[in-house]
This record gives C-alpha cells, sequence and structure tokens, in this order.
C-alpha cells in the first residue's frame, strides 16, 4: 500500500518526522519498504512516498483512513474524517434502481447511490497526482473518484453508467453453467459456477468484487453514475480472481476483508468529491441491502494469560489503554479477565490469541524481556542419521570428491536414460506447473545432476571433476503413490588432482578405485555385511563390462561403472567412472557392534599361491572359498596380484593370493604349515580347475 | 737435529695453512709420512744420533708425527665436511615452489551453514526431525491454519505434483508430524529443501530452510527471543544487534519478524562514501528470521489442548544466511556448482 503523508495528516495529526513515522510503523508490524521524497512545486512542504507491506491479515490498513487509526494509536492522537455528502433521505434512487441480493452468504451487503449529470473529464491535477504517487493510472474523474474513495476508505468501489443499465434492475447472484463477461480490460471471460456476478437484470455487468464488465464502463457522454459500494465473501472473490488471473485493487481488498460497516461513508463520500470534480447532482437516497449482518466478536482476554504467554506482567491497565486505542470497546470485566468487542474494520481479531499479539505489538516487541528456557529431556533422542552423515561427507571429502547440491527437476528424456535404483514398475514424478518444460519431472537419479555438473566445470577449462551428490530423489509406484528416498552418487573425471606441481597429479580413477572407495564407504558407516560386486543390467549408459550392481546381503544397493564410450564418444569426454548408492538402503543397517580383539600371541605365518585359470573366473571365489571354510589355522586370505600375457597362455591369467596362517595357542611349524598349504592348493586346483603355479 | 725438527713443524703448518685442497693434505702426507717422506727420512736419521739423546729425540719425532697425523686428519675432515655442506647446499630443492598434497573435496557452502546452524540448536538440547519433499495440502498448509482461498498461500507460489500433493514451500509441515505423533515437552529443528514456482537473482525453485519449535507447558514469547537472539549472535556476531517487530504468518500469533544489524555498514544503513548500504537498503536492518508463538489453531489440529501447552516456531532461508555470510548477491551460484565457486569454502 503506497500513500502520501500528506493524504495521512488530512485523516491524523503527528508530530514526527517521515522517518521517525517509518520506524514507528515498522516496529508496529506495518512494515515500511520505501520511504521516497516527493517534488514538489512549493517547496516548504516537503511531501513523501510510503510503501508500507501490508500482511494478509491487515485488510484494514489497505486504505489511509485504517493506517491513520493506526498512527493514532501509536502516537495518541485522534482520528478524523474527511468531508461527505449525506445520503438525503428520500427515495428518489428507489425509482430509478432497484437491488436484488440472491445470494446473501456471498453478498452480504449491497450499498448503492446514485448521481446525475456528471461531467466525465479528467481529474483535478491534485487527484490525478495522489493517485498516481500511489500507483494508480487517472482514467477520467468519476473513475478517479472511485480509486481515490478506495484508497482513502479502502472499500472498493465500482461506477456503473446508470445510462447503459437496460432494466435498472441490479441482481447479484452465482454464476450459471456456460455464461460469459467481457471485462473492463477487454478480454472476454468465460464464468465458472461459483463466480459471483452483478447482473443487470439476467445479463452479467461486472464480475463481483474482481473486475467490471466493459459494457456498462463509464464513458466520456456518461451522465448518470450508479455508485456500487458493496462487501463480497473474501474466499469467492478470491477464487475468481486467481481462476481467471485478476489480481485488482479491488479483489485484493476484498480478499483480505473489508469494513462490512464501512459501505455508506465511502459512497457519501464519493457522492461528494462528484459534486466538486464532476459537477455531478446527487440523487436523494440510497440503496442499502444488507441481509447478512455479522455479528461482532465479543472475545474474553485472561490476564494471566497474556503474562503467560508473553513472558512479561502487563497491568491491566496498559491493556486496557492499548485495546482502547485500537477503538476496541471493553464491555465486561472480572477479576481476572475483561470482554472486549473489537471493532467492525478489525474482522482479523476473534480469538484471545489475537488480541492478545495487539496487546504484544502495541506495547512493543522491544520491551519483552529475553529469557532462556528450561529444556527438558525429550522422548526422540537423537538422530542416528546426522553423525553417519557427517562421517560420510567427511571420508568423500578426504577421498577428493567436491559436493554438488543440483535442484531436484530434470526432463523426461533424462529419466528414461537415468532410472537410478528404481526398479522397473516405477515412473517419474511429474510437476504439474513447471517452471520450464525441461524441468517437468523430478529426478529418479542424481546422475544428470552430475553429468551437467560436469558439463558446467569442463566449459571453464576444469582440468578435472570429482564431484558427489548426496540429496533425494523421487519417483511414484504403480499405484500412483509417491516415494522418496536419500541417494548418494559421485562422479570422477579426469585425473585426481594434487596442489602445486602439475607433473604429481594422479590418474583418472578407473572402475577398481571406485570400488575401492564405494569399500570406503560402506567401512566408515559401519555396515555389517560386506558389499559385493555382481554383473546385472543398469542401464544402456554405463560400459557392457566395466559395470557392476553393489549387492548387500540380497539387496541391490547401488551400482558403479564406466560411462558407455558411446556417450562419452558423442559428448567428447575421456572415459570416466561413476555411481549412486541408496543411502536411505544403507541406513537400515543397523552399524556393526565393534568389539576390540586382543593382539595376537603367536605369529602368523605366510603362504602364497598362484593359480592359473581362465580368464574369465572371478578372483573372488576363491577367497570365498577358503573363508568359508571357517578353518582354524586360516587367518586370512587376500588377492594380490593378477596377471596376464607371457608365459601365462593367451585366455588364460595367473592369480595371487596370500593365505596367512596363525593358531591362538601356539607357534605354528613350517612342516604344518607346508602340509596345510599343499593340501588347500590341490583342492583349490582341483575344485576351480586351476593350475598351480609354484 | 733438534732445530731441524722445529723447521719441519714450521713447515709442515706453513703448508698446511688454511686452504690447503684434499689433494695437498694427500701430498703432504706422502711429503712427511711416506715411505720417503721427510719425517720417516728423520726416523731413519735417529740410528746416527747418540744413544744419548736418541730416547728425547724420538720421543721428540713421535709427538711430530702424532702431530702432522692429526692435523692431516682434522683438515681432511674439515674438508670433507665443508664440502658435503657445500654439496648439500647445492642440492636443496627450490624452497619457493608450491607444495603439493590431494586436492581435497570441498564441502558445498550450504552444506557448511546448514551445519553451524543445527550445531547450535543441538548444543542447545533440541533434536532433529526430517519429512517427506513431497507433502499433502494438509500438512503444508490447511492444519498450519490456512485453509484453501486464504490469500497467505499467495505468499508461497506452489509446486503441484498432483492436485492433492505438492512440494513442501517451507520446513513447518515438519512440525505437524512431530506434533501429530509426539507430547511434549519437544525442541525439535527440522532442516531440509524446500520449493516454490520463483527463479531469479534472489529466488531459487528450490532453497533450504530450517524450521523449529519448542513446545512445553510455560513457553512465553521472551523465551523466543531468549533462544532466537542466543542463535543469532552464535551464527553472526556475539555482539550483533538483534530486532523484533510485529508480522503475520498464520500459523503463529503473535508472530514476527527478526532482523539482524547489517553486517556490512554494522548497522549504520550507509557505506563510509556516506552512499546508502546495497546489503540493507539503507536501513541498517536485515531480516533474517520468521517466527512467533505457535497458533492455538495450529495446536488443535495436532490434538493439543492450547490452554495447558504453549510454544514458539521458527524458521529460516539457509541460502539467505549464507548469502549474508559470504557476501554472495546471486543465489543461482550455489547450485551452479562451478568448482571455482566451490573450492573458495574451507
Ligand atoms: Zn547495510
Amino acid at each position: 500500500m503506497n500513500f502520501t503523508l500528506s493524504w495521512l495528516r488530512e485523516f491524523v495529526d503527528f508530530k514526527r518526522s517521515a522517518q521517525e513515522l517509518a520506524q514507528t510503523l515498522t516496529m508496529a508490524g506495518l512494515e515500511v519498504e520505501s520511504l521516497l521524497a516527493l517534488p514538489s512545486r512549493q517547496e516548504k512542504h516537503e511531501d513523501w512516498v510510503m510503501a508500507v507491506a501490508v500482511t494478509p491479515n491487515r485488510g484494514d490498513c489497505l486504505g489511509i483512513l485504517g493506517l491513520a487509526r493506526e498512527v493514532a494509536a501509536l502516537t495518541g492522537g485522534h482520528v478524523r474524517l474527511p468531508p461527505v455528502l449525506p445520503h438525503a433521505k428520500g427515495s428518489g434512487i428507489d425509482r430509478l434502481v432497484d437491488v436484488e441480493i440472491l445470494s446473501p452468504d456471498l453478498c452480504p451487503r449491497y450499498s448503492a447511490r446514485m448521481v446525475l449529470g456528471v461531467h466525465v473529464a479528467a481529474a483535478p491535477d491534485w487527484m490525478k497526482t495522489r493517485l498516481e504517487a500511489c500507483g494508480i493510472r487517472s482514467i477520467n474523474n468519476v473513475v478517479d473518484v472511485t480509486n481515490y474513495v478506495m484508497l482513502e476508505t479502502g472499500q472498493p468501489l465500482h461506477a456503473f453508467d446508470a445510462d447503459r443499465l437496460a432494466t435498472k434492475r441490479i441482481v447479484v447472484r452465482e454464476a450459471g453453467a456456460i455464461e460469459k463477461l467481457t471485462t473492463l480490460d477487454g478480454v472476454e471471460r468465460e464464468l465458472a459456477p461459483g463466480d459471483l456476478l452483478i447482473c443487470d437484470g439476467a445479463t452479467p455487468i461486472a464480475l463481483a468484487g474482481v473486475m467490471g464488465g466493459s459494457e456498462s464502463e463509464v464513458q466520456w457522454d456518461t451522465h448518470g453514475v450508479l455508485l456500487e459500494s458493496a462487501h463480497f465473501h473474501p474466499a469467492c472473490v478470491r477464487r475468481a480472481a486467481k481462476r481467471l488471473a485478476i489480481h485488482s485493487e479491488a479483489s485484493h481488498r476484498f480478499e483480505r476483508g473489508v469494513d462490512p460497516e464501512g459501505t455508506l461513508y465511502a459512497l457519501d463520500r464519493a457522492a461528494f468529491l462528484l459534486v466538486e470534480v464532476a459537477g455531478a447532482a446527487p440523487v436523494e437516497g440510497v440503496v442499502d441491502r444488507y441481509p447478512r449482518r455479522a455479528k461482532p466478536a465479543s472475545i474474553v482476554l485472561r490476564e494471566k494469560k497474556v503474562s503467560a504467554l508473553l513472558g512479561v506482567d502487563l497491568p491491566r491497565r496498559e491493556t486496557e489503554r492499548i485495546l482502547k486505542a485500537l477503538g476496541m470497546k471493553v464491555r465486561g470485566r472480572s477479576k481476572a479477565a475483561v470482554r472486549v468487542v473489537p471493532p467492525s474494520y478489525r474482522r482479523d481479531l476473534a480469538r484471545e490469541a489475537d488480541l492478545i499479539e495487539e496487546v504484544a505489538r502495541l506495547y512493543g516487541y522491544e520491551k519483552i524481556p529475553s529469557t532462556l528456557p528450561l529444556v527438558r529431556p525429550a522422548g526422540g533422542g537423537l538422530d542416528r542419521r546426522l553423525p553417519r552423515e557427517r562421517k560420510l561427507r567427511a571420508f568423500l571429502l578426504g577421498e577428493g570428491l567436491t559436493e554438488m547440491i543440483n535442484l531436484p527437476f530434470t526432463s523426461a528424456e533424462m529419466n528414461q536414460r537415468f532410472r537410478g535404483l528404481w526398479g522397473g514398475e516405477r515412473r517419474p514424478v511429474a510437476i504439474l506447473n513447471p517452471l520450464a518444460q525441461d524441468k517437468a519431472e523430478l529426478r529418479l537419479s542424481l546422475i544428470p545432476g552430475l553429468l551437467e555438473n560436469l558439463r558446467t566445470n569442463l566449459a571453464h577449462k576444469a582440468r578435472s571433476f570429482h564431484g558427489f551428490d548426496f540429496a533425494k530423489v523421487f519417483a511414484l509406484d504403480a499405484r500412483g503413490a509417491a516415494a522418496e528416498k536419500q541417494q548418494l552418487a559421485g562422479l570422477f573425471y579426469g585425473p585426481r588432482e594434487r596442489t602445486g606441481l602439475r607433473s604429481k597429479d594422479g590418474t583418472p580413477p578407473t572402475f577398481l578405485e571406485v570400488k575401492g572407495i564405494i569399500e570406503g564407504i560402506f567401512e566408515v558407516l559401519g555396515i555389517g555385511p560386506e558389499p559385493a560386486c555382481s554383473k546385472s543390467d543398469i542401464g544402456a549408459f554405463l560400459h557392457p563390462a566395466n559395470a557392476a550392481v553393489v549387492r548387500l546381503g540380497d539387496r541391490d544397493v547401488g551400482y558403479l561403472g564406466e560411462i558407455h564410450p558411446d556417450f562419452c564418444e558423442a559428448s567428447g569426454l575421456e572415459p570416466f567412472v561413476v555411481f549412486e548408492l541408496d543411502f536411505e538402503g544403507l541406513a537400515e543397517y543397523a552399524p556393526r557392534q565393534l568389539t576390540a580383539r586382543p593382539l595376537p600371541r603367536f605369529p602368523c605365518v605366510e603362504r602364497d599361491l598362484a593359480v592359473v585359470v581362465d580368464d574369465a573366473f572371478p578372483a573372488e571365489r576363491i577367497v570365498r572359498w577358503i573363508k568359508g571354510l571357517n578353518h582354524a589355522l586360516i587367518e586370512d586370505v587376500e588377492v594380490f596380484d593378477q596377471y596376464r600375457g607371457s608365459p601365462i597362455p593367451e585366455g588364460k591369467k595367473s592369480l595371487a593370493y596370500t593365505i596367512s596362517y596363525r593358531a591362538d595357542d601356539r607357534t605354528l611349524t613350517d612342516s604344518e604349515v607346508n602340509q596345510l598349504h599343499q593340501q588347500l592348493a590341490a583342492r583349490i586346483g582341483g575344485l576351480f580347475g586351476a593350475q598351480l603355479r609354484m | 737435529m733438534r732445530e731441524s725438527l722445529d723447521t719441519l713443524r714450521n713447515e709442515f703448518l706453513d703448508r698446511i695453512g688454511d686452504g690447503a685442497s684434499e689433494q695437498e693434505v694427500e701430498r703432504l702426507r706422502v711429503e712427511f709420512l711416506g715411505r720417503k717422506g721427510k719425517l720417516t727420512l728423520m726416523f731413519r736419521g735417529l740410528k746416527e744420533v747418540s744413544p744419548e739423546e736418541r730416547p728425547g729425540l724420538g720421543e721428540a719425532l713421535n709427538d711430530l708425527r702424532r702431530f702432522v697425523e692429526e692435523k692431516l686428519e682434522s683438515r681432511l675432515r674439515e674438508l670433507r665436511q665443508r664440502e658435503k655442506e657445500r654439496s648439500l647446499k647445492a642440492e636443496t630443492v627450490d624452497i619457493t615452489l608450491p607444495g603439493s598434497r590431494w586436492e581435497r573435496g570441498r564441502v558445498h557452502p550450504l552444506t557448511l551453514v546448514m551445519d553451524e546452524i543445527t550445531d547450535v540448536f543441538l548444543a542447545m538440547g533440541f533434536e532433529i526431525a526430517r519429512g517427506p519433499d513431497i507433502e499433502d495440502d494438509y500438512h503444508n498448509f490447511e492444519a498450519l491454519n490456512m485453509p484453501p482461498d486464504h490469500p497467505a498461500r499467495d505468499m508461497q507460489d506452489t509446486l503441484f505434483v498432483s492436485e492433492a500433493r505438492l512440494l513442501r514451500t517451507h520446513t513447518s509441515p515438519v512440525q505437524i508430524r512431530v506434533m501429530e505423533t509426539r507430547k511434549p515437552p519437544l525442541q525439535v529443528i527440522a532442516p531440509g529443501a524446500v520449493y516454490r514456482h520463483d527463479d531469479d537473482a534472489t529466488h531459487s525453485p528450490m532453497f533450504h530452510q530450517v524450521e523449529g519449535f519448542m513446545v512445553d507447558s510455560q513457553i512465553a514469547f521472551s523465551d523466543l527471543k531468549g533462544v532466537l537472539t542466543h542463535f543469532l549472535r552464535q551464527i553472526f556476531r556475539p555482539e550483533t544487534g538483534v530486532r523484533f517487530r510485529p508480522s503475520f504468518f498464520p500459523f503463529t500469533e503473535p508472530s514476527a519478524e527478526i532482523d539482524i544489524q547489517c553486517l556490512l555498514c554494522d548497522g549504520k544503513g550507509m557505506t563510509q562514501e556516506r552512499q546508502a548500504c546495497r546489503v540493507c537498503k539503507g536501513t541498517g536492518w536485515l531480516e533474517i528470521l520468521g517466527a512467533g508463538m505457535i497458533d492455538p489453531e495450529v495446536f488443535r489440529f495436532v490434538g493439543y489442548d492450547p490452554d495447558r501447552v504453549s510454544g514458539f516456531a521458527f524458521g529460516m532461508g539457509v541460502e539467505r544466511i549464507a548469502m549474508l555470510k559470504y557476501g554472495i548477491e546471486d543465489i543461482r551460484l550455489f547450485f551452479q556448482n562451478d568448482l571455482r565457486f566451490l573450492r573458495q569454502f574451507a
């Protein structure tokens, strides 16, 4: 709400400077967003345009009168009303127009006055200047008067050209099934049931509280004017304005609540101004249909509740002073409470809490002390996820990955290519009102975001890019229910960089190096079962061979692999590796209970074992088999080398394992170990068709 | 012969001097101690000396030989030490070259700020709660006292995924979800992503909020002031000015908007050149938090009796705090993920 201070001074006297007033209003909840000096012709009267951000509960402050009431309450002043032309008693108007309200719930009150013989012309300069300073375009003196009075009182008015009304019968009703109205802006609008219409007989001439129709608009040849000053239901106005995407000064005010008791004052003020600036001759009498008179709220305010909620003991005298300054009537007192009736223009005050807010607001938030409450231990317990998330991040940073935060929106095309870890049943979640067509779905996978980050950074000549994203992905199941889960994805492009001389950079991480990082993640999270890699079809975007699913027990919890060479070629990229893990899935695994083992008392004997096997033989099989023996003297086994080439025949490879032997109760002898090792080697040779290399 | 001993000693000292090189030392060794060396010859000459003189002279000769040997040795040690020092100096690295280590990854600045915020509240005894990003109308609006057709819904332009479901426009629904399932006392924060139909230099369609609330039998507005003032002084500076002013949120009553003194101009509203400060637009204050006492209507929605419990709630934008803390002017920088930007944060 924009207004000039000179205009405000017509309603209330105050001694403060513009800046001081701005401060006072801001600290009372009417935030002054800007204060601009107005260039003025008479130099000694400096004027200012003040812009106040009126919160949606304070419809009463969308008029200067309402702001003047606030200023008076805050500074101890008195509000005075500008002159009006009272509607003389009489039935003149009844002979010219009749009003019938068919939907009284949506239109609790409809008042109207009529003037004749207007000379439609440009409004006088003083009026134009004020309107324009307040952001309203001047049209002609009649329309300008309605806007001027709306700015003053907050009551939207509408002026109909009385001669263009065919039936002289105003009917307020809901729209039927197929009705249309061309509004003032020249747009033909399709109306919907539930819209409230102002009709000339049966013909719609205005969309109530939103916008008038162009048919009955005041024009340069208009003589008679019917002034409408009505009260419409906020939600009804809002629905229509929202559906038709019309945001008018009138709809803005009706949505936020207008004083139902203010319709007649606004009419009389407008009549006064029409006589003054348009030479109008008022018709005696007024039409005032008021089928739904709102009962004023009557609220009990308990003294104890005020001090308990605010944390400050206010004397009752102070509380009552504030309530009265805000126009409230104290209707009853008991030892512990007062009964209060708020004024009709404060439709936001209906409950005790509303009154407590008003007391606090006028008392001043800055005068309420600061205290620290007693925190009682909550029953919920600490979040288990936070420490895990922090460990995970710290680990990844140490591995050289930088954290990305991406918007979750992506295109249907990306979601088709990168389905993440959702099975085949899941569909992407679509946004009904997306910001752009290529952002119309929520991501199934974090990979598209990381690819975008890769592109951004390569475009800026980054030498390499190692990034991770730890965020939610979304999908719909077959029944259309939405699911979301926290996921972790990483992308390794180019060598891991070192600071200092460039020759010290590493090499681009390989599949096995990224697998190592995934193993590290499981280790850091302390997840019990060890992850295993297995071949599975993940998606066409991955390399057909150098890719694997990460399994935990019998569940797929992620994947890793090189991006398909075709994709790299098409985008001019070097080969690179990505991974994606379902953190939500991992979080279900309770961290392993750690029990420290004492240091061994007897030495360990290591023996190597080299076998020649088919190229496709998975090295891990022998490890698993040996571990599966659970032999008391075998402590550990690990693969330490893989070799292809001469003298190993084509299509074969050599694998080398180290087996650690140890007993708990003695030092093993060489012959004992040798015998055990040879037996083991022979069994492996037989079981896996492996040729032993000695 | 004694005289020639002295002469020889002097000659040796002269020759070994200060500047003798390793070769010269070798040469001296041969010249004095070699098979045909001067001292060797003198030892041989002892035979010709009278038996009375022989022992004394022999001893003097031995002394001289020891002296020469020691001198030669120490000179040699000295020379080798000097040579080692010289060569060490010659082989040292260029100490002005940059150090070298593996490049660390960086945590995103929003995570950095989110962690700071979280830690202040954890230290005060708050716990963390989370909720879904895809919300229903009930939790996002209705139970927060924003019925359909409430104009406050205009403050939050919503992205819908179906008629009944939407991307949460704030983290406040977590408040409802926690209260629905638990009883006071509660002191909870709910960090997370939120979404709006908005896209420019100061608005992103996704951003992050931290919602917090405290509910117990006797929580007052003064507690809200105390907790949030403490929080802001932890996150910004201990002497940061904090101001509470009335505002409106449908789910709190009374409601407050909380400002801190501008970090750029220290609350003066203008720069040293007497220009209006561009960060606070000349007001000296920066809006940083929305808060209030939880509206009795909200308590009714979750089945609490507003006459028996009270509480406060607050919400803040993580991006906004990060922008103010680090002087970032375009919110989109957070989501472009340019390493040149991200690597500025330790
Ligand atoms: Zn500033």
